[in-house]
């Protein structure tokens, strides 16, 4: 029955992975850079603007990741818009797809569920996105739609003043620093941990840069979707022999751990200087 | 009879007279002339016991004959030396420079320094030989001088540089003074830029009349400071007395800066140069301790923290510095009608709406800025809300996975 042993199933497809590391090169610049202005006070954003070339250049930096940000921001635009016309689907059907990625009513059983397991219950019955992976997607689009927009009435703060008043360039600084704040803070905690640093993951899930795991993978982690291929046949059809590259996989493992050290270190720099400035 | 009585005691007094003014003659002809003195101190191996040092009474005519005194007989200054023969008394009464210079000796003796020996009979408070030399003495417009400017530093230094035995024996209020002044404004034009019209030591504290800030009538006394500085920076004293600062008319009891509560006095700097730059918030939160916290609570303070952070606008490039004036006047750079342009220095296409951006905002003033306020307590919850349940979720999530783990290891053992 099996073509061979052990089989591999593609999880995201060599655009998606593209994407992904624009949005990781593009969101630590972005976090380093803003974060260094935000913590000015700190020894270590000072030691950043210092070994960067000084605050204009993290300025540039910021900027011209901004523009990466909102390119990969319509990448994903063209991605979902193919994927709807493969699918063949209404608009509002494909958006609100059960195995979609905008949470559901399912989603919120799963998470019951996922609590009820860390107590003890039986693993939850899984499908092609959990219930985290959807909030990471849904995130960083209205991450980038607060962000973004905050951060473009700050980057010309003369054309905004010309729409709204000159305080709303005071709010905006904290919308856009609060947010990056939850951002930056998420990213490198809990999606780090969700995704990567979990015992059953640690340190690292290459998927996102190899792009396919096992069939015995998606059996024990997604095992709705396993069922699901099963039951429609195409399991056999997007199966495939070849192992992702052993250069790919050792590429992926050094990058992706050298960039989950420097968000580590970001956030645990941002949460001392944070404490530091708590007084009670 | 009486006639030539009178007449000859006349004549008598005359040459009396005539006699007793003679020694106070430079070079007088009757008094012992330098020549002679020579005869003996122009022997360089000529030493004498002094507090059990061996002190050189050696004498080099030909270097004091280019001083300021040559004119001058030995004796006019060694007077107990004006005595007919080879021996003359010894030791001798130090010299007394006040014989001819009463004023300036009359200014020194009431200065910190002449006081110190008077006072407190402190041994190493300068004389006029320490500053002046003994002989060679030269007026301070040559350079050999060691009054000229550009050795007065040097001269002053003497004593005042850090860690000399003055320095270490003395309570001083303010240290590494000789240091601090060749880094400032003033000394980097003395020494690097050699300009001779540079404020030295002398030109705020004055040569003779050298007092403790502490001293209601030293040149560098608080209520003195702006009337120095304007021996020199007319113009910007000027300025400053018209400014909210500086208006000698204002009836303020707060208590208001003058030149070195911003600009210090010995660590001067250049204003435009970004050490100046970077400490300016610092300087004006001496007073302004709200509104220079709120600034750098802006991107313009916080940028300004950062390298390269001196090119954003700090409190003078809107308030302006020695011509700040009240908000309410015309005149203010940040007065209704200027402020678009004094926006518009840096954001050239700056607005009426832009200028009503806060510079000085912060979000902890609710009564102040409720809109900030509240946004940022928002944001705040969102924060707290999403890190709590994501918090909690991991922290049950690390136990059951691990768990997991340990079962996944154990069955395939």
């Amino acid at each position: 029955m099996h073509k061979c042993e052990p089989l591999y199933i593609e999880r995201f497809s060599v655009f998606q992975r593209l994407t992904h590391l624009l949005v990781i090169v593009s969101f630590l610049t972005l976090a380093v850079t803003g974060m260094a202005l935000k913590f000015a006070m700190e020894d270590w954003a000072q030691w950043i603007a210092f070994m960067t070339g000084g605050f204009t250049v993290l300025g540039a930096l910021h900027r011209f990741f901004a523009i990466v940000t909102f390119f990969y921001f319509f990448l994903t635009m063209i991605l979902l818009y193919t994927k709807w016309k493969e699918s063949g689907k209404s608009l509002l059907g494909f958006i609100f797809d059960a195995e979609g990625l905008v949470p559901n009513l399912n989603d919120l059983k799963e998470m019951i569920a996922t609590f009820k397991w860390f107590f003890g219950g039986p693993r939850p019955y899984y499908g092609h996105w959990t219930y985290w992976e959807k909030f990471d997607f849904m995130a960083v689009f209205w991450g980038i739609a607060v962000i973004g927009s905050s951060g473009l009435a700050l980057w010309f703060p003369e054309i905004f003043s010309k729409f709204l008043p000159g305080w709303g360039l005071n709010i905006a600084t904290i919308i856009h620093s609060d947010e990056a704040l939850l951002a930056s803070g998420f990213i490198f905690t809990i999606h780090f941990y969700n995704t990567h640093l979990r015992p059953d993951k640690f340190p690292l899930d290459p998927v996102i840069f190899v792009g396919s795991i096992t069939v015995d993978e998606l059996k024990h982690e997604r095992p709705r979707e396993y069922d699901q291929l099963m039951a429609s046949g195409d399991l056999d059809k997007l199966t495939q022999c070849r192992a992702p590259e052993a250069w790919l996989k050792r590429l992926s493992t050094v990058f992706g751990i050298f960039v989950v050290v420097t968000g580590s270190m970001l956030v645990v720099s941002i949460i001392i200087s944070m404490v530091k400035h708590i007084h009670f | 009879m009486d006639n030539i009585t009178k007449y000859l005691s006349r004549i008598v007094l005359f040459f009396f007279a005539l006699f007793a003014v003679s020694f106070l003659l430079p070079g007088n002809s009757l008094a012992l002339t330098n020549d002679e003195c020579i005869e003996c101190h122009s022997d360089e191996d000529l030493t004498t016991e002094k507090n059990g040092e061996t002190v050189s009474l050696f004498m080099d005519i030909e270097i004091f004959k280019g001083t300021i005194h040559a004119d001058n007989g030995c004796v006019s200054c060694h007077e107990e030396a004006d005595v007919a023969g080879d021996e003359h008394p010894f030791p001798m009464s130090p010299v007394n420079c006040e014989n001819c210079h009463d004023e300036i000796g009359e200014i020194y003796q009431n200065s910190a320094h002449g006081l110190s020996i008077s006072d407190h009979n402190d041994k190493m408070a300068p004389r006029c030989k320490d500053c002046h030399t003994k002989h060679n003495i030269l007026p301070p417009t040559n350079k050999e001088a060691s009054t000229y400017p550009l050795n007065i530093p040097f001269t002053c230094g003497r004593c005042h540089r850090e860690g000399t035995e003055m320095t270490k024996s003395h309570d001083l209020n303010q240290h590494n003074i000789i240091e601090n002044y060749s880094m400032s404004i003033h000394g980097k034009g003395l020494f690097v830029d050699g300009l001779i019209v540079t404020a030295v030591c002398t030109s705020c504290h004055t040569a003779h009349n050298v007092q403790k800030a502490s001293n209601p009538d030293s040149t560098v006394n608080r209520d003195n400071i702006v009337d120095t500085c304007n021996q020199c920076h007319v113009g910007i004293v000027d300025q400053f007395k018209l400014s909210v600062h500086g208006n000698p008319d204002s009836t303020t009891d707060k208590k208001r800066p003058i030149c070195i509560d911003c600009h210090n006095s010995h660590t001067i700097a250049q204003v435009d140069r970004k050490d100046f730059r970077l400490i300016i918030a610092d300087q004006c939160g001496n007073c302004h301790a709200h509104e220079s916290e709120t600034y750098l609570e802006t991107y313009h303070g916080r940028a300004s923290m950062l390298w390269g952070g001196e090119k954003t606008a700090k409190c003078s490039d809107c308030h302006g510095s020695h011509n700040i004036m009240p908000i309410k006047s015309e005149k203010s750079m940040i007065n209704a009608v200027n402020i678009v342009e004094t926006c518009a220095k840096c954001h050239p296409n700056a607005n009426q709406s832009f200028t009503t951006y806060l510079t000085h905002a912060t979000h902890n003033d609710r009564e102040k800025y409720p809109y900030l306020f509240y946004t940022f307590w928002a944001m705040t919850g969102l924060l707290v809300g999403t890190f709590a349940f994501f918090g909690l979720h991991t922290i049950l999530w690390v136990p059951r996975a691990l768990i997991e783990k340990f079962k996944e290891i154990t069955a395939k053992k």
